[in-house]
C-alpha cells in the first residue's frame, strides 16, 4: 500500500477551503477599517508639510532642511560682515557655532550623511525629492527637541537685532535670516501621534452632534415611510391583474436612476421660483411658501426625505415582494374556509410570515440611509445654515476639501461605529427570528 | 460564556489588524521613486506638457496653445479638462498632487488656492524664474500678485482677474446707487417697474460665493477677516454692521423669497429673464445679458462699482492664476508656458478669444482688447479691478471658508444674530489656525 506523505484531516481541509474567503474578508473589510482607525489616531493633514506623514517619532524633513542649510551659512557670514557692534557679531558667531554643532551631530551617523548628500545632489538640479524614505529621516526625540529649541532661540536673537537696528536694509537682512531659521525649525518634525485626542475633540463638537442628529432623523423618518409605502406597493404588485409586468417594471425606475442625477432633478423640482413640486405643494397649502423647501433648515430636511422616499421605496417594495411570494397560497385558502376576512388574513398570516423579510429589508435600508451622502451633497450641500449636513458629508468636507485625514478618518470611524451598532441590533432581532433553530 | 469567548476572539483579531496596519503605515508612498538622471533639459528635445484647467467653452485655450507651440516648436501642449466647479477642481488637484503625481505640469488655480498649495508643497516657487527672466511684477494689478504670494515667495502668476460689480437696468434706473442704503431704497422703490419681480439679486446660498459677497460688505464697512500678520480680526463692530446690512437685504421683500439658494447661475438666469432691477455678479454677466439670443434685457444693462458702506466700496477679487506642479518633470518648459500665458501675448489671447479681464494694466490701452469685451474700455471697470480685495490669504483657507459659510448662512436664516456670527467666526477661525 502506498503511504501518503501528507494529509489534512477533514477539519483542516475545511479551513483550507474557506481560507481564500477569510483572506478576502480581511483585505476588503477589516483592512480599510483598521487603516481608518489608525489614521484617526494622528494629527494627519496632507496639505501641511509638517504633518503630512504619520510619524511615531521625531523626523527631519531632509528636503527642506538641506535646502535651508545651504543658505544658512552664507547668510550668517554676510550678516557677520554687516553687523555693527561686537556684541551682534558675537551673537552671530555663537549662532553659527551652535548650528554647526547640531548639524555635525546629525550627520555623524553615516547613513544620515549619505542621505543628506543624496538630497543635496537632487536639490542642486532643482529636482523634487519624491522618495519618502529619502525625504524623512527619523531622529532621536531629545536631539530634535534640543535642535528646535536652539533654532528658535537663535531666531529670536536675530529678530531682536533686526528690531534694534536703525538701518532698513540691514533690518531686512536680519529678518530674512531669522525667517530662514524659523522655516528650518519647522522642518524638524515632532511626532504627530495623538491617540484619542481627535475623538475627544469630536465628542465636544456641536457640529458633529448636529450632523449625527440630522442623519438619525433622516434615517428614521425616511426608512419608516419607505417601509409603509414599500409594503403597500408590494401588496399591490403581488396580485394578479392586467399589465402587472409593466407596473412591476415601471415601479423600479426611480431606483434605477443614479442618485446624483435624481438629486439634480429634484433640485429643479424644488426650486422656489420655477419648481413645479414646490409650486403645487404651496398651492395645496402643504408647505408655508414655495421657497420654504430649500431655503429653510426644516424645508431642506423635508425635501431630502421626500426625494429619498421617492427613490428607494421601489427597493423596499422589491425586497418585500420577494418575501410575499414565499407565502404559500394554501394558507389563504384555508383561512377563507375558516371564514377569515381580508384584514384578519393580513394581520394573522401575511405580516407574521413577512417579519423576517421586513427585518432584512429594514437592515439594508437603515444602513444605507445612515451613510447618506450623494443626495444631500448634490441637493443642498449641507445648507442652509448647515442644517441638513449628514455625518458623511461632514467627513467628506473634512477629508477632501480640507485635506485633514486624521480628523476625517475619525468621523469615518464614528460612522462605522454607528453602523456597526445598528447592524448589531438588527442582527440580534433577526437572529432570534430568522436563524433560530436553522443554523444547524 | 460562549458569547464572551467569541467577543474576545474578535478583539484579538482587531488588535492584530491594528498592529499590522501600524507597521505598514508608511510604505504607501514609496512606489513613485523616480530618480531620473537623464532628463537634463535639452532645448532641442521634444517635450509634451500637460496643462489642466476647468472646462473652457470659449476655445481660447486652443488658440493659446497653438500660438505657444508656434513660438516653441519643441514643446507640445496637451490640454486636460477639469470640472467647471471650482470646488470639485480643487479636490481633484489635491488628490493628484498629494500622491506626488507628475501627470499635470501646468494648471490654473483659483485665486484662493496658492497659499494652501504652497504650504502643502504642491507648487513650484517661481522667484528664480521671475528673476532670471526679469519679469516686471509691478506691471500686474497689485491685488492679483498678492494673491499668488505666500511667505514672501511668488507661487502663481496672475492669468486673468475678476471682481464683483453691480449690474442695473438702464431702462429703469437713472442714477445707480452710491451706497448700500441707497441701493436698499431704490430696490424697494423700483421693484415692479417694467415687469420686474425683484429689486436686487445676490449670492446667498451656503457655498463659496457667499464668502465673496460677505467679504464685499465687510470691506465696505471697514472690517476684515484676517489682518496682514494673519491675526483674526473678524469680531469687530464693522463686521457686525456689515452682516446686519446683509441680513437686512436678505430679509427684505425686494429679493426673491428663495435668495438663500441663489448662486451665480440663478442670479444670471433671473436677471437676463428681466426679473430684477439690480444684481451683484461677476463681469461676465455684461456679455451674457447683452446677448440678444438668450437675454430679454439686451441693450438695457449697465454696471457700476458696488455700493459703498461707511468705508467706501469694496469688491471681491476673483480670477485665476497659473501654477506649476512641484513634481513636474519639465519645470523649465512649464515655466516657458506659464510665462507666455500670463505675459502680454497670452493674456491678449485670453482677453480677445476668452473674454476674460487681463491682469496686466497696460493691456487695457490695447485697442483689440478694448474691442473684445464691452467692459474692458471702461475706466470704471479698471478701477474696480485695481481696488479689488482678496479673500483671506491663508494656507487653511478651505477651513476658514467652511466656518464662514456656516456662520454667515446661520446669520442670514436668522438662526443667530450678527454679533453671534462675528463672535463665532472669531473663535472658530482662531481655533482652526492654532491647531
Amino acid at each position: 500500500m502506498k503511504k501518503r506523505r501528507f494529509q489534512l484531516n477533514e477539519k483542516q481541509l475545511g479551513y483550507a477551503f474557506v481560507l481564500p474567503s477569510l483572506l478576502l474578508v480581511f483585505v476588503v473589510i477589516l483592512w480599510p477599517v483598521a487603516q481608518s482607525f489608525w489614521n484617526s489616531m494622528f494629527d494627519y493633514r496632507l496639505n501641511d508639510p509638517t504633518r503630512s506623514e504619520k510619524m511615531m517619532d521625531a523626523n527631519i524633513d531632509l528636503e527642506t532642511y538641506v535646502d535651508n542649510y545651504f543658505f544658512i551659512e552664507s547668510q550668517l557670514d554676510a550678516l557677520a560682515d554687516t553687523a555693527v557692534g561686537d556684541q551682534d557679531k558675537q551673537t552671530i558667531h555663537e549662532i553659527e557655532d551652535g548650528i554647526e554643532k547640531h548639524h555635525s551631530e546629525l550627520i555623524s551617523d553615516k547613513q544620515v550623511k549619505e542621505k543628506v548628500d543624496k538630497v543635496d545632489k537632487l536639490l542642486m538640479r532643482y529636482k523634487p525629492v519624491n522618495n519618502t524614505d529619502l525625504k524623512y529621516q527619523k531622529v532621536d526625540n531629545d536631539f530634535a527637541a534640543d535642535y528646535r529649541k536652539a533654532l528658535s532661540s537663535y531666531e529670536q536673537d536675530l529678530v531682536a537685532i533686526a528690531e534694534s537696528s536703525g538701518d532698513k536694509d540691514a533690518q531686512a537682512d536680519f529678518q530674512q535670516t531669522a525667517d530662514l531659521l524659523g522655516s528650518t525649525n519647522e522642518a524638524i518634525l515632532k511626532s504627530n501621534f495623538i491617540g484619542f485626542d481627535n475623538y475627544k475633540k469630536y465628542f465636544k463638537d456641536k457640529r458633529m452632534w448636529q450632523s449625527l442628529g440630522n442623519t438619525t432623523f433622516f434615517t428614521v423618518i425616511s426608512v419608516f415611510f419607505e417601509l409603509v409605502l414599500g409594503l403597500l406597493v408590494a401588496l399591490l404588485i403581488n396580485r394578479t391583474f392586467k399589465g402587472r409586468g409593466l407596473i412591476r417594471a415601471s415601479v423600479l425606475i426611480p431606483w434605477a436612476v443614479p442618485t446624483a442625477v435624481a438629486a439634480m432633478m429634484w433640485g429643479f423640482l424644488y426650486d422656489g421660483q420655477s419648481g413645479i413640486v414646490a409650486h403645487y405643494l404651496d398651492v395645496l397649502k402643504i408647505i408655508p411658501g414655495s421657497s420654504w423647501l430649500l431655503s429653510t433648515g426644516d424645508g431642506g430636511l423635508f425635501s431630502i426625505i421626500l426625494a429619498d422616499v421617492w427613490k428607494t421605496t421601489p427597493y423596499m417594495a422589491l425586497l418585500i415582494l420577494a418575501g410575499l411570494q414565499t407565502i404559500p397560497g394554501s394558507l389563504y385558502e384555508a383561512s377563507d374556509v375558516d371564514g377569515a376576512n381580508k384584514f384578519q388574513q393580513f394581520f394573522n398570516i401575511t405580516l407574521p410570515l413577512l417579519k423576517s423579510s421586513i427585518l432584512v429589508a429594514l437592515l439594508f435600508r437603515t444602513l444605507d440611509a445612515f451613510r447618506v451622502f450623494d443626495l444631500i451633497y448634490v441637493l443642498t450641500g449641507g445648507g442652509p445654515a448647515n442644517s441638513t449636513e449628514s455625518i458623511s458629508v461632514y467627513a467628506y468636507k473634512t477629508m477632501f476639501a480640507q485635506q485633514n485625514f486624521g480628523e476625517g478618518s475619525t468621523l469615518s470611524v464614528i460612522v462605522f461605529l454607528c453602523v456597526a451598532l445598528i447592524s448589531f441590533i438588527y442582527v440580534k432581532l433577526i437572529g432570534s427570528e430568522l436563524f433560530a433553530g436553522r443554523t444547524k | 460564556m460562549k458569547v464572551k469567548k467569541k467577543l474576545f476572539g474578535g478583539f484579538w483579531i482587531l488588535l492584530l489588524v491594528v498592529i499590522l496596519a501600524a507597521c505598514s503605515g508608511d510604505s504607501e508612498a514609496d512606489g513613485n521613486d523616480k530618480e531620473s538622471d537623464d532628463s537634463d533639459s535639452n532645448s532641442d528635445e521634444q517635450v509634451t506638457l500637460t496643462y489642466a484647467r476647468g472646462v473652457d467653452t470659449t476655445g481660447a485655450t486652443e488658440v493659446l496653445a497653438e500660438a505657444f507651440e508656434k513660438e516653441h516648436p519643441n514643446i507640445k501642449i496637451e490640454f486636460q479638462e477639469m470640472p467647471s466647479d471650482s470646488g470639485e477642481q480643487h479636490d481633484q488637484y489635491v488628490t493628484a498632487f498629494s500622491a506626488k503625481s507628475a501627470e499635470i505640469d501646468v494648471f490654473d488655480a483659483d485665486v484662493i488656492w496658492p497659499a494652501e498649495f504652497a504650504q502643502a508643497d504642491y507648487a513650484l516657487d517661481l522667484d528664480r524664474f521671475i528673476e532670471a527672466d526679469d519679469i516686471d511684477m509691478d506691471a500686474y494689478f497689485e491685488g492679483t500678485v498678492k494673491a499668488g504670494n505666500f511667505k514672501g515667495k511668488q507661487w502663481a502668476m496672475p492669468k486673468f482677474t475678476d471682481a464683483g460689480v453691480l449690474f442695473y437696468r438702464t431702462d429703469i434706473v437713472d442714477d445707480p446707487p452710491e451706497t448700500w442704503d441707497e441701493l436698499i431704497e431704490q430696490a424697494d422703490e423700483l421693484k415692479g417697474e417694467k415687469d420686474t419681480e425683484f429689486g436686487y439679486l445676490m449670492q446667498a446660498s451656503q457655498y463659496e460665493g457667499l464668502i465673496t459677497n460677505a467679504v464685499e460688505y465687510i470691506g465696505a464697512y471697514g472690517g476684515a477677516v484676517l489682518d496682514e500678520d494673519e491675526n483674526v480680526v473678524v469680531d469687530s463692530p464693522e463686521t457686525v454692521k456689515a452682516i446686519e446690512k446683509m441680513q437686512e437685504i436678505v430679509g427684505s421683500d425686494f429679493v426673491p423669497s428663495n435668495i438663500l439658494n441663489f448662486t451665480e447661475i440663478e442670479t444670471e438666469s433671473a436677471f437676463i429673464e428681466g426679473n430684477a432691477v439690480f444684481a451683484r455678479n461677476w463681469p461676465y454677466l455684461q456679455a451674457s445679458s447683452n446677448d440678444e439670443d438668450k437675454s430679454k434685457v439686451a441693450g438695457n444693462v449697465g454696471f457700476t462699482t458696488l455700493p459703498a458702506g461707511d468705508d467706501g466700496s469694496a469688491s471681491a477679487l476673483g480670477g485665476w492664476m497659473s501654477m506649476i506642479n512641484r513634481y513636474s518633470e519639465h519645470p523649465e518648459e512649464a515655466w516657458e508656458f506659464v510665462k507666455f500665458m500670463t505675459g502680454p501675448e497670452g493674456q491678449k489671447i485670453t482677453a480677445v478669444d476668452g473674454g476674460s479681464a487681463p491682469t496686466l494694466v497696460d493691456l487695457y490701452d490695447d485697442e483689440e482688447v478694448q474691442d473684445a469685451g464691452v467692459t474692458f474700455s471702461e475706466p470704471d471697470f479698471v478701477e474696480v479691478l485695481e481696488n479689488a480685495i482678496p479673500r483671506p490669504v491663508s494656507p487653511i483657507y478651505p477651513e476658514i471658508s467652511d466656518i464662514m459659510q456656516i456662520e454667515l448662512s446661520k446669520a442670514l436664516t436668522g438662526d443667530i444674530t450678527a454679533e453671534e456670527a462675528a463672535g463665532n467666526m472669531q473663535t472658530k477661525i482662531e481655533d482652526a489656525m492654532e491647531d
